[in-house]
């Protein structure tokens, strides 16, 4: 009896809360709807303030596109 | 013989299937198109309520130290969700939120799976109704959660990245767009256009085998060919459906830790 030993594996509620382990799902989230935001607002741009017919929607999606790669390094780099 | 009543079988077999074949004529009132009330998937839908409340009534209806086999599945079920899920992508807090991964587990499961019960073999979840609710649910979920651990500075954990500030006006939309708009969107639909192509990747198989079994006697062997796929893909469904449920319950799991997290 004096020999007994409690368990040696700790209860799992005990384990230290886990890094975010969807983080695929959240990288994808980024990339495209970067692009979709400010290519949105660039389409938004083109119609109803310059007339354009699409430059800044590009332009918008490339920046988009860019701060969402930025966002996934900030959130999701180590 | 069998060729001849296939023909009759397969006489007026629509192809290709569309989406009108996910509008089942209704029950109350009996085969109505305009007025329905109660459709199979109504039924379906009480159905898989009533099975899980009773399964797990009876199954913990006298719980024992060495559980009987119903039991032992219950508490597997339950295990499973609780460890697997909550505690290992929530942490410790995560035990609370249990009894409603579990719950959403085993209805989404309960859901898909009448896609491949023979007779019934469609499933609620290809109507995008049923994946709306459920995702907006775990959206109001994790945003009342964060807002009720941090209050207003929530926004600014979910909104504002660790960035140099004149960085911030072109990452902030980009947040709130992936944070609030595409989460439960996406939620609802991954779960509704996995069910829904898988319900129609069986009817090709299934009608397709009759369409050609129709349109030339040569065909049969196809025909066949075609049935068979439609028994592996019943098996491939299934994996699919116990898939799906899983994702849901650990995005939303994955969601509510990033409420309760603290800021970055």
């Amino acid at each position: 009896m004096a020999g007994q030993q409690p368990p040696s594996e700790p209860p799992k509620d005990d384990a230290p809360p886990p890094i975010n382990s969807s983080g695929g799902w959240t990288a994808i989230s980024y990339l495209i709807g970067g692009m979709l935001v400010w290519g949105g607002i660039g389409w938004l741009v083109d119609h109803y303030l310059l007339g354009t017919k699409g430059i800044a929607m590009g332009i918008g999606a490339v920046i988009g596109g860019a701060a969402g790669v930025y966002l996934i390094a900030r959130r999701l780099g180590a | 013989m069998t060729g001849q009543t296939l023909t009759v079988l397969a006489a007026d077999v629509p192809f290709p299937p569309s989406v009108e074949d996910f509008y089942l004529p209704s029950i109350v009132p009996w085969g109505g198109h305009a007025d329905t009330w109660f459709t199979k998937i109504t039924l379906m839908l009480w159905l898989s309520v009533a099975i899980l409340i009773i399964f797990f009534m009876v199954a913990y209806r006298k719980p024992q130290l060495v559980p009987s086999k119903k039991q032992w599945l219950a508490e597997s079920i339950y295990g499973f969700v609780r460890n697997n899920i909550a505690v290992d992508m929530i942490g410790k807090e995560g035990v609370r939120f249990a009894p409603y991964l579990a719950t959403l587990f085993c209805f989404i499961f309960m859901m898909n799976l009448w896609g491949i019960i023979p007779f019934f073999q469609i499933s609620p979840n290809s109507h995008i109704a049923f994946p709306i609710i459920l995702a907006l649910i775990s959206w109001v979920l994790f945003i009342y959660l964060g807002f009720k651990k941090h209050g207003v500075g929530y926004l600014k954990i979910a909104l504002v990245p660790p960035a140099p500030w004149f960085i911030l006006p072109i990452l902030v939309p980009i947040e709130f767009f992936s944070n609030f708009i595409v989460r439960p969107f996406s939620l609802a639909v991954r779960l509704f256009a996995n069910m829904f192509a898988g319900h129609m990747l069986l009817l090709v198989f299934t009608l397709g085998g009759f369409a050609m079994i129709n349109s030339n006697a040569l065909l049969a062997p196809v025909s066949v060919l075609s049935w068979l796929m439609t028994i592996a893909l019943t098996f491939l469904d299934f994996a699919i459906i116990a898939l799906q449920a899983y994702v849901f319950t650990v995005l939303t799991a994955s969601y509510i830790q990033g409420s309760l997290a603290e800021g970055h």
